[in-house]
């Protein structure tokens, strides 16, 4: 009852089994693997299926679908780094569709009144990245919930580009060597899926080998032990806000490069898939925490499944059932094996 | 005071022998009490006396191992006793955390829990439900408003209104047992006076308050009856009368052995410039604080609960918005930021250890968190094999129990993480170290451990400042200690001769 000042004689009692657990390393190297892997595993497993499955053996397997397959995650993939960045000091950022559909179509607008490719890039980068500095800001500054906060700037800027567009879509004068570049192949693999690779890169370098990654992450597990071992949470996180902001714009870039123009209407169908990735990312590959590799994974997963199912012809809504259900069942998956490491590392 | 408890009468509820052990620890060894209906009984009792077992055995929460509960006519085996048995014997309990919701109205708090007035359509009536909450106000004399909010409310009426509600659940009107745990403990002077006196007039009507708290001065003005608890058992129960300062003093404390660990330190060098010099500091209850701490030093910061001990840690850590000159090694310290404190070479430990950790995140994270700079190699990645060999050395330095330095923070016993904790910030060699119950919730040899831990810091040319609820513990681990009450400096003493009964008694003393 007194619990400021009298000891939890639970808590003395708690001890012992705790130490005996400690003795014991909990479970194999062998069954952390394995639990890393799983949706990976899944996922092959799913690409082995399709291939051999009836419906699909003769469209799943082939180079053509494999392709497009591939080339078609790279704007979703980097939405997802965009949303993962925040998610990681647990903010949470709902204006990345709008904000990349932004930034494709004010990059598209310069290009289409003969504006070099360098600089429609550098538009693409900057309008994304103006949009998260203002997110960050109001989060910081203004301390309101970034859900009400990007929930809202994800309106005034469908709002723009609905009043930028007049609901028509960019298509005029977007250079040819662009279109090429989002629709060829390097080595066999499509160039924007390898634009993807790079960032993801990028980001879980940053996220797991550079100090900056370490301290957004113990923000994400305690925000007061971060403010007391001298981090400073607000700054971190308009960082984070900052760099969603940047990633959305070179997605929206991506998406120009894909879709030989920019269209009103599709930045914002981002925000959702993108952050049923970031969550399926936790498990996969660092079970228990949101991660850049297991993002991928989840992306490669979750379009596997759909692709499959689409070939097999199966009707749309039937796909998107399935999705919604291996996102959840993935996510309590992931939920269930982190509870179950943690009762084994006790020795309870 | 009451006229009801001049004349004997009528017992409510009687516990019977309880008896209640925890792995390693007796809590209750045959704990018995009376509560009888008219009187205000004061509990009173150390940290570890059974206070808590005691009253978590009435409400049922957490049943005794064995012993008989009297309830009224009712006899209950107190093995078995449920929170509804409680609740139907209209036993009653106001907790220290705060139970009201400051965003709600006081008729909102008043209905949440017991029931809402609802109209035949099922909505709430607001009109009648205000009327339902003005008549319990009235009952209870709460000068407050059913619209007001409850944040708008001064701390006092708050806890009225938490125990209003209380009462108004109670089947019989002026009857059954109310439990206040420290219902003073966050109140001002004026506050506590205005709530006391209501509680005299609730018991007046025949109910049976039952009284908690560390606050003698409140004990002897409104106590009928007090029983002391230690060490488990009831060290003594005193009536009106009988109840002088001294005398519960004396009780609470006890004859306690002094398990004084004989540390043979070295004495200091008479003359050692401070490290650390502290003027007129205030934060939080803490007022005109001035300290001087040497470097080898470890000094204790004695205090009840709410006496100013955590705020002065917070303050000087950084942690707290604070007002006062600080000087680190002569150079001034700016307040209010842990990282300028961090930069001066002072390492903050706070009281909870759950404001400390990164519990999902490994061993080596958590220790390479405050050094990350160290790590740095080209292009701004982090060396991760320098930062785990660290790590491993300083869990076998520390003499950690861990799996291995990947091991999750969270999968360490209290003692454990509570080295590793300590282990992060000594790897800095701070100039000042600041410790907030440093061994609360381990266990007795850990506890050990951590001071030789401690002591080796100090050693090393710390300068060391430890608050603690435990006299016993700063009298073994301090040098010398200084008395907080009511957020001022009372005492200074050294600890070489002194006792735990000693301190506690400076920590007793009535503000002056």
């Amino acid at each position: 009852m007194n619990g400021t000042t009298e000891a939890d004689p639970m808590e003395a009692a708690g001890a012992p089994a705790a130490r005996s657990g400690e003795a014991r390393s909990g479970r194999s190297g062998f069954g952390h693997t394995v639990e890393a892997l799983t949706l990976a595993l899944v996922t092959v497993a799913l690409c082995v299926f399709f291939g051999v499955w009836g419906e699909t053996s003769a469209t799943f397997p082939t180079t053509a679908n494999m392709e497009a397959l591939l080339a078609n995650q790279a704007v979703l993939g980097v939405a997802t780094l965009a949303i993962l960045v925040p998610l990681v000091c647990n903010q949470y950022d709902l204006s990345v569709g709008a904000n990349l559909g932004l930034s494709a179509v004010l990059a598209a607008k310069v290009l289409s009144e003969g504006a070099p490719l360098p600089a429609a890039i550098a538009v693409a980068l900057a309008v994304g990245a103006l949009g998260g500095l203002v997110n960050g800001l109001v989060v910081t500054r203004g301390r309101v919930n970034a859900v009400v906060v990007t929930l809202g700037t994800a309106l005034v800027m469908t709002g723009a580009v609905n009043g930028i567009t007049g609901g028509q879509a960019i298509i005029q004068g977007i250079p040819s060597d662009l279109i090429s570049f989002g629709s060829s192949q390097t080595l066999g693999v499509p160039n924007l899926f390898l634009v993807l690779v790079v960032l993801a890169l990028l980001a879980w370098r940053v996220l797991e080998h550079m100090p900056i990654g370490r301290y957004l992450y113990a923000l994400g597990s305690n925000e007061e032990a971060a403010r007391l071992v001298g981090l400073r949470p607000q700054r971190l996180v308009l960082m984070s806000f900052v760099t969603a902001g940047l990633l959305a714009g070179a997605a929206g870039m991506l998406m120009v490069a894909r879709t030989g123009g920019a269209s009103p209407r599709v930045g914002e169908t981002y925000t959702m898939p993108a952050f049923a990735a970031a969550f399926l990312s936790a498990a996969a590959i660092r079970p228990g925490r949101f991660n850049v590799f297991g993002a991928i994974v989840a992306i490669i997963f979750l379009a596997v499944l759909k692709s499959g199912l689409n070939l097999a012809g199966v009707q749309p809504y039937v796909s998107d059932i399935v999705n919604g259900v291996a996102l959840v069942a993935g996510v309590a998956l992931a939920a269930y094996l982190g509870r179950r490491r943690l009762r084994a590392a006790r020795g309870s | 005071m009451n006229v009801a408890a001049a004349s004997p009468s009528r017992v409510l509820v009687a516990a019977r022998e309880l008896h209640k052990a925890f792995p390693g620890t007796v809590a209750l060894d045959g704990v018995s009490l009376e509560l009888r209906a008219g009187e205000i009984h004061a509990l009173l009792g150390g940290n570890g006396s059974g206070k808590s077992t005691l009253t978590k055995a009435l409400a049922g929460v957490q049943p005794a191992d064995r012993g008989t509960l009297v309830l009224g006519d009712a006899e209950h085996d107190a093995s078995t006793f449920t929170p509804d048995d409680a609740w139907e014997a209209g036993l009653r309990f106001v907790h220290q955390q705060p139970s009201t919701f400051p965003d709600l109205t006081v008729a909102e708090n008043l209905a949440v829990g017991a029931q809402f007035e609802r109209s035949a359509l099922g909505q709430i009536s607001w009109s009648r439900q205000r009327r339902a909450a003005q008549a319990i106000l009235d009952r209870f004399e709460v000068p407050v408003s059913p619209r007001a909010r409850l944040s708008d409310l001064s701390a006092a009426n708050r806890t009225l209104v938490a125990i209003a509600r209380a009462l108004a659940s109670q089947r019989e009107e002026g009857s059954g047992v109310l439990v206040l745990d420290e219902p003073t403990a966050s109140l001002p002077e004026r506050d506590a006076q205005h709530l006391l006196s209501s509680l005299q007039r609730y018991a007046a009507e025949g109910r049976s308050i039952v009284y908690i708290s560390h606050r003698l001065p409140e004990v002897l003005q409104i106590a009928d009856r007090v029983t002391v608890l230690r060490d488990g058992v009831v060290a003594g129960s005193l009536e009106r009368a009988e109840i002088d300062h001294d005398r519960l003093v004396a009780l609470i404390v006890g004859g306690q052995l002094d398990h004084r660990a004989a540390a043979d330190r070295p004495a200091l060098a008479a003359g050692t410039a401070p490290a650390v010099t502290v003027r007129g500091l205030a934060c939080g209850r803490a007022r005109g604080i001035d300290l001087d701490l040497r470097p080898g030093e470890i000094t204790g910061l004695a205090g009840l609960v709410g006496s100013g001990r955590s705020s002065i840690l917070a303050a000087l850590g950084g942690a707290r918005a604070a007002a006062g000159d600080v000087t680190v090694d002569s150079r001034p310290l700016a307040l209010g930021s842990v990282a300028a404190a961090m930069a001066a070479g002072v390492a903050y430990l706070p009281e909870h250890r759950g404001d400390m950790g990164f519990f999902d995140h490994s061993l080596t994270d958590n220790l390479a968190m405050v050094v990350m700079p160290r790590y740095r190699r080209g292009l701004g990645s982090i060396d991760r094999a320098g930062a785990r060999r660290a790590a491993r050395e300083l869990i076998s330095g520390f003499g950690v129990r861990a799996a291995s330095e990947e091991a999750l923070l969270s999968t360490l016993s209290g003692g454990n993480q509570q080295k590793v904790l300590l282990a992060r910030w000594l790897q800095r060699d701070p100039r000042l170290l600041l410790l907030d119950e440093p061994t609360h919730g381990v266990d007795i040899g850990a506890r050990a451990e951590l001071h030789a831990v401690i002591r080796a810091a100090a050693a090393g040319g710390a300068a060391v400042l430890v608050a603690s609820s435990d006299a016993e513990e700063l009298v073994a681990l301090c040098d010398r200690c200084v008395v907080l009450v009511a957020g001022r400096i009372s005492a200074e003493v050294p600890c070489a001769d002194l006792t735990a009964d000693d301190l506690n008694t400076l920590t007793y003393a009535e503000a002056r």
